[in-house]
């Protein structure tokens, strides 16, 4: 078996009786841009602190190529990190923000001037080389924190939330630019943030964190379109939750009613269910249709909002039960129709819902 | 606001009126003393008959003045270095950690500055007697430091408390050590507050004169406590003068922090 470059074995980590973080294990291989996705409180920044060195495990085991990171202060871990907060150093200009990292392992000044220059070249902030970090935007502050994290060439770059104090518009601009630099670089990278459109748009895997558990990792795709649980479907993406009772599965495909009394069979079951089992049924707001097509079945409602969102429009209906759903028809559906209230009845493909457990 | 200046009518000129008349009453006395010092009455008549230097020949004249001076410049500093060295300790030790007994610390601490001064006079008298540091320069520099502490401490805790302990974090990341961090990080982006804590301990130890009455000898006195002993055996003007030149010196140096300060916000 060939080593895994980043391993995090069994690591728990217990303020008191409270435990953040329950035996999270994880491999994560060379450049891979990883993020640790989940609600605030679900120890994911925990789990990040520990590999940093800031926090010490409760126990398990941090593996850097096979070699143990807890035994390693934090300042020798050669780790890069850049924080939710501001945190350059208010005193030094840009340039020498960088250059700290590299004059603190005393390399030559030749080689400092050098990597500095290159590290804002990177970030694009050379003509700020000189400025004091009090001069510059929080996005530009940001990119000169990453600048210094890349400065040494550290295996590892860990990130925590650090675009959360930027407006969205800038948000957007900036996780570009670390598209750009992560593939550029190719260094590995463990990000952590509670946006998942954020973790989407970056990530090669996501880990989603729940109460100190790792729900569920695999790419965007695999969480959007095949999750785990409930949990995983309810927090990628936006998704509508139908109650709904268990009758029968036959190869896979199961038979349920939903609470309006209509039977819808072919649905896909996440797990062994018994006959009778109360069960929760997820759709995909873009997983409903206006018009019957072949393999589709129909859902009564009644429309009760419909809200234009440029690119697509957003439908709130009502069932038979009083619960409101959220639907999100594809441009091109739209193009071709016009809803009014006088839609009685939505359409979804079995296939593409989820049935979990209560 | 229910009290705004720019509304308060006629009331603006009684408002100004008040603020002047206390004004008045905090500095007219120092200014008697500066115009005192230069008025060519042996007897501090007031207003003085003429007006001459000659109380400031005679002060830089007399070596004992001079010695005096530099007495209390040479304590004031040692305290001052003393006093930001304790404080800055202090100081990380009631902002950053978590122990029992942290509040009582604090307040320990910062009794000085509400402690009535003669209380304390009396008790470390009684006290470096049996040590034998009375008037000594360390005695001196002691007692004095006690007193600057709670003036060190509460502007170097103030900056550090407005410290992003983040900013500490990252530099650890980059490679440097805690201690490293600490001195190339840390204090240099609190150093407003160091400069505040060392100015104003430094002033603490200057126009000190209770304790300094307390701890002086014949051969080690500072400015005020020659100030005090020279005004019980004759009324002379040379006083007014030397106190002229301790409130200049004061002034000065306040001059200078607010300068600093300025300078070094922007």
């Amino acid at each position: 078996m060939t080593q895994p470059f980043l391993s995090i074995r069994k690591l728990r980590k217990a303020f008191g009786a409270f435990t953040a973080v329950h035996d999270v294990t994880l491999d994560i291989p060379k450049g891979e841009f990883l993020t640790f996705l989940g609600p605030s409180g679900s120890g994911k920044s925990t789990t990040l602190y520990a590999i940093a060195g800031f926090q010490d495990p409760t126990s398990g085991n941090v593996l850097l190529q096979g070699k143990s990171l807890l035994s390693v202060p934090s300042h020798k871990r050669n780790i890069g990190m850049v924080f939710q907060r501001y945190t350059l150093f208010p005193h030094l200009s840009v340039a020498e923000n960088v250059a700290f990292p590299l004059r603190v392992r005393r390399r030559p000044d030749s080689e400092i001037k050098r990597k500095v220059a290159d590290m804002l070249s990177l970030v694009r902030l050379e003509s700020f080389a000189e400025r004091l970090p009090a001069a510059l935007s929080g996005g530009q502050q940001q990119r000169v924190a990453l600048a210094r994290a890349l400065a040494y060439d550290p295996p590892i770059l860990l990130m925590d939330e650090p675009l959360s104090a930027l407006d969205k518009k800038l948000r957007e601009e900036i996780q570009a630019e670390i598209r750009r630099i992560h593939r550029e670089t190719g260094v590995t990278i463990l990000y952590v943030t509670h946006d998942q459109e954020e973790a989407l748009h970056l990530s090669d895997r996501i880990a989603l964190f729940r109460d100190g558990r790792i729900e569920q990792i695999g790419t965007g795709e695999d969480l959007y379109l095949r999750p785990a649980t409930d949990f995983v479907a309810g927090f990628i993406g936006n998704s509508n939750f139908l109650a709904a009772e268990h009758l029968a599965t036959v190869d896979g495909a199961s038979t349920i009613r939903l609470a309006d009394g209509s039977l819808v069979s072919g649905i896909h079951a996440n797990g062994s269910f018994a006959s009778g089992q109360r069960a929760r049924l997820m759709i995909r707001p873009e997983a409903f249709h206006l018009e019957r097509s072949p393999n589709t079945v129909e859902l009564a409602v009644e429309i009760v909002d419909v809200a234009f969102y440029g690119e697509r429009r957003r439908i709130v209906a009502r069932t038979g039960t009083g619960q409101e759903i959220d639907i999100r028809p594809t441009s091109a559906a739209l193009a071709a129709q016009d809803v009014t209230p006088s839609h009685r009845a939505v359409f979804f493909d079995p296939g593409t819902a989820f049935l979990f457990p209560a | 606001m229910l009290l705004d200046y720019d509304r308060l009518g006629w009331l603006k000129v009684a408002l100004l009126g008040f603020t002047a008349l206390v004004a008045a009453f905090l500095l007219l006395p120092v200014v008697f003393i500066v115009l005192l010092s230069f008025g060519s009455s042996r007897w501090l008549a007031f207003p003085p008959p003429g007006w001459t230097l000659k109380w400031y020949e005679e002060l830089f004249a007399d070596p004992s003045w001079i010695e005096a001076a530099l007495t209390s410049a040479r304590i004031a500093t040692m305290t001052a270095i003393l006093a930001v060295a304790i404080g800055l300790l202090a100081s990380f030790a009631l902002v950053r950690a978590q122990f029992r007994g942290r509040e009582i610390l604090r307040g320990l601490l910062l009794t000085p500055m509400v402690l009535p001064v003669v209380v304390f006079a009396i008790a470390i008298y009684a006290f470096f007697l049996k040590l034998g540091l009375g008037g000594t320069t360390i005695g001196f520099v002691v007692a004095h430091t006690v007193l600057a502490l709670p003036f060190a401490i509460i502007p170097i805790a103030t900056a550090l408390e407005g410290f992003d302990k983040s900013v500490e974090d990252a530099a650890i990341v980059c490679g440097a050590s805690p201690i490293q961090a600490k001195l190339r990080i840390t204090l240099p982006s609190i150093r407003i507050g160091i400069f505040s804590a060392a100015i104003f301990s430094f002033l603490a130890s200057w126009d000190e004169v209770v304790v300094a009455i307390f701890m002086a000898s014949p051969t080690l006195q500072t400015l005020p406590v020659k100030i005090w002993g020279s005004l019980r055996s004759d009324l002379t003007p040379v006083i007014a003068a030397a106190s002229s030149l301790l409130v200049a010196l004061t002034l000065a140096l306040m001059v200078v922090t607010a300068l600093l300060r300025r300078k070094l916000q922007t």
